[in-house]
């Protein structure tokens, strides 16, 4: 636990880690704004709670709780949602700074991977947790975090081959 | 793992969409304020889950309730001495019913993990909050008469584990 926490700290924190969170949070949100609001409340309770932001396992794990509780808190806003997401309209904010083609295409392709990959990939490439840790956020054993995102691997390469 | 070696450094390449300055500002506020209810919305709602174990008692209750009835309904009916049935007190049970217990299933048809919470007495211990809705059915038989009751009521139950970080 750091006690000795100060307004600058959690700018320096927010500002290394709030990209990842905010592409986090947008698994369970198709909208830019929602995904912004979880983060908020996530790292605000967090922050209060002066937990040590090298405990960012916890953190992701507070803004899946927030999520799961947004969403259980807006019952007719997710089902609505999901029904956007079936009519293919997921995910209609771009996720990525994305700068040439290729990388275009990729991002595409990491935004068609199934959730359940596509958390562990984000949670893995993007805020370089362990499967260890990847595997207590999402209540998973960390062979199946590791399987997961073997999968997602697989799938992202075979996605991209046309195109190399 | 090295097959993907390549695809991953062109991951890390990909650029999460920045934060932005409306968000920075919004939670520059939100950590200014003082916070009257540090854990509303987040911990486990106490009085929520109270009301779901007072549910699930008055379930029961309804239950008993509706098998003590269904037993004095089918058991033999005093005919001519309405008193009888206090005269004669036997146990209860299949002795004056002639109820017999046959089934008792428990069906878990949904179970949610709701994901890690801070436990409501000590703010500081993680647990891993996980829901169960079942349906509970009990039946009893009466063998002599082919009569048979069932009870069958829904339940809800929160179950917290204790977990850790390592």
């Amino acid at each position: 636990m750091e006690s000795t926490l100060t307004d600058e700290d959690w700018k320096t924190c927010f500002a290394q880690l709030g990209p990842a969170l905010l592409l986090f949070a947008r698994r369970w949100t198709n909208s830019r704004a929602d995904a912004e609001d979880i983060v908020q409340d996530a790292f605000v309770r967090f922050w209060r709670r002066q937990h040590s932001i090298e405990n960012r396992a916890l953190l992701y794990a507070t803004v899946r709780s927030t999520a799961l509780d947004r969403l259980r808190s807006d019952q007719r806003r997710a089902r609505r949602e999901a029904a956007v997401a079936l009519d293919g309209a997921k995910h209609w904010e771009p996720q990525f700074t994305t700068l040439d083609e290729g990388q275009q295409m990729l991002a595409a392709a990491v935004e068609r991977l199934p959730d359940e990959q596509q958390e562990v990939v984000v949670l893995k490439i993007w805020n370089d947790l362990t499967f260890a840790e990847i595997a207590q956020i999402l209540a998973i054993s960390p062979n199946t975090a590791a399987s997961r995102y073997r999968y997602a691997l697989s799938a992202l390469k075979k996605a991209m081959q046309p195109y190399e | 793992m090295n097959d993907f070696s390549e695809l991953e450094t062109e991951l890390r390449e990909l650029q999460p969409a920045p934060v932005s300055d409306e968000l920075f500002a919004r939670l520059e506020c939100a950590l200014a304020q003082s916070d009257p209810t540090p854990t509303a919305g987040f911990l486990p709602r106490t009085a929520q889950r109270r009301n779901i174990w007072w549910s699930l008692g008055l379930g029961l209750t309804a239950a008993s309730a509706l098998v003590f009835i269904g037993l004095t309904f089918f058991a033999e009916p005093p005919r001519t001495q309405p008193a009888v049935v206090q005269k004669t007190p036997a146990p209860f049970g299949p002795g004056t019913s002639g109820f017999l217990p046959s089934a008792l299933t428990q069906v878990v048809y949904r179970q949610r993990d709701e994901g890690l919470v801070f436990s409501p007495n000590q703010s500081e211990r993680l647990l891993r909050r996980v829901r169960y809705q079942t349906r509970e059915t009990m039946q009893w038989r009466n063998p002599q008469t082919g009569a048979s009751l069932r009870v069958s009521y829904p339940a809800e139950q929160v179950v917290l584990t204790p977990v850790s970080f390592q």
